[in-house]
């Protein structure tokens, strides 16, 4: 019983940490605010998720639902803070269409008549 | 007169006075007397002193499609978690992205926001603006390279609506009084729209083509 909850543990923590890893990696690695937020609010979301898993199979079963909540509150709050993030940086055009495939808000927004591209460039870019 | 009406609000909000009992005992860690009845009175004190709009009318939730919805979110979550991080890790600055318009079929606040927050939730998808209106999401997409792959996404999250609408639904914005007879699992609750359909061709899609550069 330990030793598969050991053994569970061992998988479960590195795999987390891992993830925590790639996280930031992505965060240094992608190009604009809005793809950065995906590896910053989900990869590590998936990561924390893991390693408190691999936690709770360690703690006396009382202590479970409370680590339940941990991962229940981070699921539910992650995405909000990612969203407002997302739209504001979309809003101010602080992101980069380099790497976009397609738009189709700025489509939208186009046929509506408010055209997202009506301000130049930034020049003043940090990268 | 208000002594009536809160006590109304507490009646509609029984599962947000239920859920909050259970944070509490859950959070003291044990059941006690005290605990029991003082968590009672403090999540009845909650309702009744902030006013939400009610759930329970809009809202009927399917445990058995509850726990779907949660297990497809677990493996969402494991597959597009390793897909974003080899993004990271292989591609990083030349990954390739897209803004993908999706529109809904749920009609409500609450099954409106649950989609987003679910999509959001998985990762490679983010929620970047919603259109309550005209019920539609656009989602920022991660590893988007082709036109399938917009096609694939938008499928996605219309499979996830789906699934939300399965597992709480009824997809009207306030349900009238004879809203409780919807055993029938096979009606989704959410309005048919002929317009409607889940595949590339949306229902206003003639001037796409045009107007993307």
């Amino acid at each position: 019983m330990t030793a598969l909850s050991d053994v569970i543990t061992a998988v479960l923590l590195p795999a987390g940490a891992v993830f925590c890893l790639l996280g930031s990696v992505g965060l240094l690695r992608f190009p604009d605010i809005i793809s950065r937020l995906h590896a910053a609010s989900k990869a590590q979301t998936l990561g924390l998720l893991l390693i408190l898993v691999g936690t709770a199979v360690q703690l006396p079963l009382r202590y479970a639902p409370v680590l339940l909540l941990v991962v229940l509150f981070q699921l539910l709050t992650a995405p909000i803070t990612g969203q407002i993030v997302g739209r504001t940086a979309y809003r101010v055009q602080a992101f980069d269409r380099g790497p976009m495939f397609r738009d189709e808000l700025a489509d939208r927004l186009a046929r509506d008549g408010t055209p997202v591209d009506e301000r130049p460039p930034r020049e003043d870019a940090d990268r | 007169m208000t002594r009536r009406e809160s006590a109304r609000r507490v009646r509609h909000h029984w599962p947000m006075v239920g859920w909050l009992w259970l944070l509490w005992v859950l959070l003291w860690g044990s059941v006690g007397p005290v605990v029991l009845v003082g968590g009672l009175l403090v999540a009845v004190a909650v309702v009744r002193s902030f006013s939400l709009p009610p759930i329970l009318p809009g809202a009927v939730p399917r445990p058995l499609a509850i726990g779907r919805l949660l297990i497809g979110l677990l493996k969402d979550l494991v597959v597009s978690g390793t897909t974003v991080a080899w993004q990271a890790l292989r591609y990083g600055e030349r990954t390739s992205t897209a803004i993908v318009e999706v529109p809904l079929r749920v009609d409500s606040d609450l099954l409106i926001t649950a989609v987003a927050e679910l999509t959001t939730i998985a990762p490679g998808t983010l929620v970047v603006e919603i259109d309550r209106r005209r019920q539609r999401l656009y989602v920022h997409a991660l590893p988007v390279r082709d036109d399938t792959d917009v096609d694939r996404r938008r499928e996605a999250v219309q499979t996830l609506e789906r699934r939300v609408a399965r597992a709480v639904g009824r997809g009207r914005r306030t349900g009238s009084s004879g809203d409780d007879t919807s055993g029938a699992v096979g009606d989704l609750g959410y309005s048919a729209d002929p317009g409607y359909s889940t595949g590339p061709e949306s229902s206003d899609d003639p001037d796409q083509g045009g107007s993307t550069p």
